[in-house]
């Protein structure tokens, strides 16, 4: 080790030796190697299913590994006998997003739950003590809040670096930990994630080494300094995302190319499907909106601009205030999701985990559930049919999995995505709804998902697709509307239709 | 492989069978089971099996244990307590408890016994047993998803007030009276040297097995157990589905309560609360046996049956009745305790 060496290259703090873990048949980790410099983000890529989840896992002392070890601060640990103590000992620190605080608290509580509160010797809790660090903490970090705001009142960024504030708050800034940040951005906005980058950039800065695992490449290229690329269980190299392009990355991580899906923008002539006038639910007012058979119409906006309650209202989730909702020229009432399936709509929520997966449940029952009725004939399900038929789904939805009769829980979250989209568009619905449907999803399962999308309005179905990841919008929609508190601000066509000028009209109150 | 197919429709994957496939995709596809799978699915029933040899073969019980009379008395008397406990598992497939089905059965049974001594026409007693069960079962679900008062408050609430309404009914004492023959005759007799109870116990398993397992309704309450937000997002009447499961339950459990005066001759006020517990615990620890993670019919009845042999065995070698409640307490925390590390397992 050349611990003493404090130069930019070269100071490594964490080195990673041949870690092998296998379940049952699979063998998730083999021999793999990485190490990690001060003062760096280093990113963890890999397609779903390629080991990286295992090698948190055995980083965070959750599981264990068959073989290897770790060097850290210059001490070696074996890595078949961590427990999270061991690992926390060794000087890692995790941040899962939301898991580990309390919203309801503050930030005082937050910081000092698990580590303790200044308190003297009857156990009384001097809050004036614990405020006082609690501020030096939030200065550390560069956090702009105060000790005594409840957590929940933060913006999600503000959040996840009250949790990373809280991991690190003990470690003077000399020492040599490392910070491993498990897809912290998963669940934030757009805006929200530069601003976390930005911190986990100064942090790095500061000398702080950090593992960084996002699906999100994007990310990768802001960000990271270095990054590791796993392949089914095996080490494919370590590179410097700067040197590459975006696709050269994904190559290297999918051992493919995965050819970008771009429609080919034409104004779609097919008859309307939707034909939506003065929806007002939530936060929505006064919304006009259509889409024709093979149309693309993206719903862009911030967080609580209505854009997934206009989602929830079409499906009867949320219940319509006022308006009128007519598919194929039929007006329809849809006050329930039973009477939203019924007149040919379908929705993919935006929280899987949620609202979506039956987690115990099979793979074929996950698939079937929309559709259960068909299968009910003369007083017998028919089971053997379901059974074929998933495997069908399987063969043209591009569903990896075991067998139809593996819990949903065995499967990827790609994979687990395109069961819940399979669910819906074997109804072959008119209209189908999406929220955020590629959301924690790694680039090879998002262009499979864009592509089922993409088939079914082929098919003559019509699509909205709610997302914060504007980018996404631009690439595959064919028109985007954009809410601002509850109101179409704009409509993009074409040319218009660019990342950029979606997160402007979006936006432009709260900048002006 | 992600070539945009703008040809491609979806191919029509509804309900319209493809011949000739099934067989090669259904060997390749099939999951097979494990040794530990095995093992978890059928570890209870082979306990069972070795706790009734052991009492046949100890030398304590050997006499009195497999004799015809005790196997004839346990299995009739279990066969009662089987169906409450298939009462309490339609709901728990909902993860939902019904703590009042042992109540609905007294009810039932005081009902039906108190009828039938003033003359009532035994099917009209039986249908008033089961409607009792049915009207308790409706207030149960109305109180649970309309007014939306837990379920756990609302059937302990319900077992305490029908505690009291058994009691002024019958003043505490048992109904006892003229009880026609033909009835009390049926739950005393055999068949093939197998109580007649028992055949109804069988009826109706192969009723609620069909309802779980091979209607959409069934394939919607394991649906709802799983993951209630994402139940209603897929079109299932939650309110509707799970109401039903108390007015199933409470059908069920007065359906025990009627057999269960047919088999005594008479019904004592404090039977019901006696189902209660050993009822609940087979149902729980139904999600151990036989489909593991999974709350069953196949399972509930194991439980039950195991809870009645260690039971039974453990009074002929005369242990003092509190063992039983001993036996039955841990059976109820063991089957919770290893529903929840099998359904764990499962996620991973």
């Amino acid at each position: 080790m050349r611990s003493t060496s404090h130069s930019e290259e070269g100071s490594k703090v964490l080195r990673a030796n041949q870690v092998s873990k296998a379940f049952g048949a699979t063998q998730a980790l083999d021999r793999v190697s990485f190490s990690l410099e001060k003062g760096t983000v280093h990113a963890l890529l890999g397609g779903n299913g390629c080991g990286k989840s295992t090698l948190i896992k055995i980083l965070a002392g959750v599981e264990q590994a068959d073989a290897g070890t770790i060097e850290i601060r210059g001490s070696e640990h074996d890595l078949r006998w961590i427990t999270p103590a061991r690992a926390r000992e060794a000087g890692l620190q995790f941040v899962h997003q939301q898991r580990s605080t309390f919203p309801e608290l503050s930030i005082t509580d937050n910081l000092a739950i698990g580590r303790g509160y200044e308190s003297d010797r009857l156990g009384r809790i001097h809050w004036r003590a614990a405020r006082r660090r609690t501020a030096r903490v939030l200065e550390r970090f560069q956090i702009a809040a105060h000790p005594d705001q409840l957590l929940e009142e933060l913006s999600p960024a503000t959040q996840t670096m009250v949790a990373i504030a809280r991991a690190l708050q003990d470690q003077d800034e000399s020492s040599e930990g490392v910070l491993v940040l498990d897809e912290p951005t998963a669940s934030l906005p757009a805006p929200e994630v530069d601003l976390l980058l930005s911190a986990l950039r100064r942090y790095a800065d500061a000398g702080q080494a950090i593992i960084y695992v996002t699906h999100r490449l994007e990310e990768v290229f802001t960000v990271a300094d270095k990054a590791t690329l796993l392949r089914d269980g095996l080490f494919v190299d370590t590179v410097a995302p700067k040197e590459l392009t975006h696709e050269g990355l994904v190559e290297l991580m999918m051992g493919r190319a995965v050819e970008q899906i771009e429609r080919l923008r034409g104004k779609p002539e097919g008859p309307v499907v939707l034909e939506a006038k003065g929806l007002a639910a939530g936060p929505l007012r006064g919304v006009d909106l259509s889409a024709r058979e093979g149309e693309i119409v993206g719903i862009g906006g911030l967080i609580g601009s209505g854009r997934s309650t206009l989602l929830k209202a079409l499906f009867g989730v949320v219940p319509l205030e006022a308006g009128t909702v007519s598919i194929d020229g039929a007006h329809e009432r849809i006050a329930t999701p039973g009477q939203a399936m019924a007149a040919g709509v379908a929705y993919v929520p935006e929280d899987r985990q949620k609202d979506a997966a039956f987690k115990e449940l099979s793979v074929g029952e996950n698939l079937s559930l929309t559709v259960i009725p068909d299968y009910w004939h003369r007083g017998v399900l028919n089971r053997r049919k379901e059974h074929r038929d998933a495997l069908d789904l399987f063969d043209s939805y591009l569903i990896k999995a075991e067998s139809d009769e593996a819990p949903l829980s065995s499967l990827s979250g790609g994979n687990q995505q395109k069961v819940i989209v399979a669910r819906w568009l074997r109804r072959n619905p008119r209209l189908l709804l999406l929220d955020e449907p590629t959301q924690g999803v790694d680039v090879g399962a998002r262009a499979e998902i864009y592509e089922l999308i993409n088939r079914a309005v082929s098919g003559g179905a019509a699509a909205l697709i709610a997302s914060s990841d504007f980018e996404e919008l631009a690439r595959i929609c064919d028109r985007v509307v954009v809410l601002r508190k509850g109101v179409v601000v704009a409509e993009l066509h074409e040319a218009e239709l660019e990342a950029e000028s979606i997160a402007q009209r979006a936006n432009a109150e709260v900048s002006a | 492989m992600s070539e945009v197919k703008t040809e491609g429709v979806l191919p029509a994957v509804g309900p319209d069978p493809k011949a000739g496939r099934s067989g090669e995709d259904a060997s390749g596809h099939r999951r097979r089971k494990t040794v530990r799978q095995y093992l978890e699915a059928y570890a209870f029933l082979g306990l069972l099996v070795i706790a009734a040899l052991f009492f046949s073969l100890w030398s304590e019980t050997g006499e009195t244990f497999p004799s015809e009379a005790n196997i004839r008395t346990l299995v009739s008397a279990n066969a009662v307590v089987a169906i409450v406990a298939l009462a309490a598992l339609v709901p728990l497939v909902c993860y939902e408890f019904d703590l009042s089905v042992g109540a609905i059965a007294g009810l039932s049974s005081i009902f039906v016994a108190s009828a039938l001594a003033n003359g009532t026409p035994v099917f009209l007693g039986i249908l008033l047993g089961i409607g009792l069960g049915i009207l308790v079962g409706l207030v149960n679900a109305f109180l649970i998803t309309r007014v939306g008062v837990n379920a756990v408050i609302t059937t302990l609430g319900m077992a305490i007030i029908l505690a009291g309404v058994i009691n002024q009914k019958s003043g505490g004492l048992a109904v006892t009276g003229d009880i026609p023959l033909s009835f009390s005759e049926f739950g005393s007799s055999t068949w093939f040297g197998i109580p007649k109870i028992a055949y109804i116990l069988a009826v109706i398993a192969i009723g609620v097995y069909y309802l779980l397992n091979h209607t959409p309704y069934g394939r919607y309450l394991y649906a709802f157990g799983s993951n209630r937000e994402a139940a209603k997002l897929v079109g299932i009447r939650t309110k509707l589905t799970l109401g039903l499961t108390f007015v199933i339950s409470g059908a069920l459990a007065g359906a025990a309560g009627v057999l269960q005066v047919a088999r005594a001759g008479s019904a004592d006020p404090k039977v019901g609360e006696s189902f209660t517990l050993p009822a609940l615990a087979a149902a729980f620890l139904s999600a151990a046996a036989m489909r593991p993670g999974r709350y069953n019919v196949a399972g509930t009845l194991v439980a039950i049956f195991f809870l009645a042999v260690l039971n039974s065995g453990l009074n002929l070698a005369g242990s003092p009745q509190y063992v039983n409640n001993y036996v039955n307490g841990a059976a109820l925390i063991i089957g919770v305790a290893l529903a929840v590390r099998l359904g764990r397992r499962q996620e991973l």
